[in-house]
């Protein structure tokens, strides 16, 4: 018998079709986002306008406690490899055939009549979410605040990186992104200690301390709803290890205010690159199961405190009883720098969650400045520490 | 730098106190230059590279949780040791995996 294909919750934006994207006012297909209101924006008539924020649409804001099996919405079904990148679409404006790659774009014009045409099915092909979080924060807001990360951090700051920064060279990043709901039970079994009497023993430099403790046998339960939950879903982006990449940066960012996630329109991209989603709800099963426990590790620490001398869980448990699954964009204001240590090379990010500003980076480090630093610092304070001995000893 | 030197030099003094806990005052002295050194290159490369940061989804996610229930049971006594701690307590290392049972 095949497994039985999870329920699918269509979040495919129904008003929009391939082709032409007009604007609702004056019919020009020149329309993009203007990040300070939020808005889509036409640039001929100045008319605004905005797609349905999904959280009521879809009412994905409810419903937590009632959770039940895996739910995936449209954009976070699972992806078809052979799917051709290139689509052919007939423009509605003068009739000619034009070739949108939808490996690297969304939107195409028609050398013909100028129109834009945009991409707003959802192939399967990770290129179209669910759902996209517009960007609130311009160009030069994102490069004010990358400017003022850097500053704080220029004394040891690699020369080459002082000599070639260039915050301008930001980019506005669009970054596929699974959003969870889930509901599940954690258990966790161990021991703990707590001290019974503290006393010292010998006298003088052989006094010591020693401790007497009863042993507990605990356990823990909760059961908890997880709203919201962000996970990557480009692989590349997933692996953070910061030993060879910086991924950890983008991942630092987190949280972006998800509720205010609209519906899929191709015109929110225009001016902004993005990438696209290769990870499967089956390949973030075991990401998302580990996040839950350590969910509920931290839900239950508070209940162990009067164990003094600390707690030690040797085993836990999982239950997830349902999930709501649903691929968005989020922007990501990224600067990059191509930095080679010994060899060895590593890109350097600067991140700025283009939503809340919150601002995280990676700045290469001159290391032999900071050792000698260092190394001068610990030779003042080990020549003030033996004056102080040696005032003690005469 | 002056904001992290005032952060370093009192945790360098810590560390070189608690590594000569009842054995005398001197030796931690002596190891308070080296200690200072060694934080404040790893307090700066740290500062710089941020390689510990990551989101802290445990605090930061909206979570509903019902009330934690759970037991225990006194099941052994521990007389005169010399550890302060539970050995490899971990209650606060959310992140680190432990035996998983089914």
């Amino acid at each position: 018998m095949p497994p039985q294909e999870p329920p699918v919750i269509d979040m495919a934006n129904r008003n929009l079709r391939d082709g032409v994207n007009r604007c609702p006012r004056c019919g020009s297909t020149e329309i993009r986002l203007r990040p300070e209101t939020g808005m889509l924006t036409c640039s001929f008539c100045r008319a605004e306008w905005s797609e349905a924020r999904v959280e009521e649409q879809f009412g994905l804001g409810a419903g937590h406690g009632e959770l039940q099996g895996t739910q995936v919405a449209s954009g976070a079904a699972n992806l078809c490899y052979d799917t051709s990148t290139a689509l052919t679409l007939k423009c509605g404006g003068c009739g000619a055939e034009v070739v949108v790659d939808v490996a690297h774009a969304m939107t195409a014009r028609c050398h013909w009549c100028r129109h834009v045409l945009s991409i707003n099915s959802q192939v399967p092909n990770g290129a179209v979410p669910d759902a996209v979080l517009p960007f609130a924060m311009t160009h030069a807001q994102a490069v004010a605040k990358i400017r003022e990360f850097a500053s704080k951090r220029r004394l040891f700051a690699d020369s080459t990186f002082k000599r070639e920064f260039v915050p301008e060279n930001v980019l506005g990043v669009y970054m596929p992104y699974m959003v969870v709901d889930a509901r599940a039970c954690s258990e966790v079994h161990g021991r703990g200690e707590i001290t019974t009497r503290r006393y010292t023993r010998g006298s003088g430099k052989n006094q010591q301390t020693y401790y007497d403790a009863d042993v507990y046998q605990v356990s823990r339960q909760v059961s908890f709803t997880v709203d919201d939950l962000t996970m990557e879903s480009s692989a590349q982006r997933a692996h953070i290890d910061t030993k060879v990449n910086t991924n950890n940066i983008i991942n630092a960012i987190l949280p972006f205010d998800t509720k205010n996630a609209v519906q899929w329109n191709a015109g929110y991209l225009t001016g902004f690159t993005s990438e696209k989603r290769d990870m499967d709800v089956s390949c973030l099963q075991p990401v998302l199961e580990d996040q839950l426990m350590s969910i509920g590790r931290s839900q239950v620490q508070p209940s162990v405190s009067r164990y003094d001398r600390g707690v030690r869980w040797d085993a836990e448990k999982l239950d997830v009883h349902g999930t709501r699954w649903v691929s968005m964009y989020l922007p990501v204001w990224l600067y990059s720098y191509y930095h080679v240590e010994r060899g060895r090379a590593m890109i350097h990010y600067i991140a700025v969650n283009a939503r809340t500003g919150e601002t995280m980076g990676s700045i290469p480090v001159a290391k032999g400045k900071l050792f000698f630093a260092s190394f001068s610092l610990g030779t003042v304070v080990t020549a003030i520490t033996v004056a102080i001995l040696l005032a003690m000893l005469l | 730098m002056i904001q992290l030197l005032a952060e370093i030099l009192p945790q360098a003094a810590l560390l070189a106190a608690d590594s000569s806990d009842g054995d005398g005052g001197e030796l931690a002295l002596l190891l308070a230059g080296p200690a200072s050194g060694i934080a404040f290159y790893w307090f700066v490369y740290r500062h710089y590279r941020n390689i510990d940061k990551s989101h802290d989804f445990e605090r930061k996610t909206a979570i509903g949780a019902k009330p934690v229930q759970g037991w225990e049971q006194k099941i052994d006594t521990i007389k005169g040791t010399r550890e302060r701690n539970t050995k490899g307590r971990n209650e606060s290392t959310h992140r680190t995996r432990v035996k998983r049972v089914e």
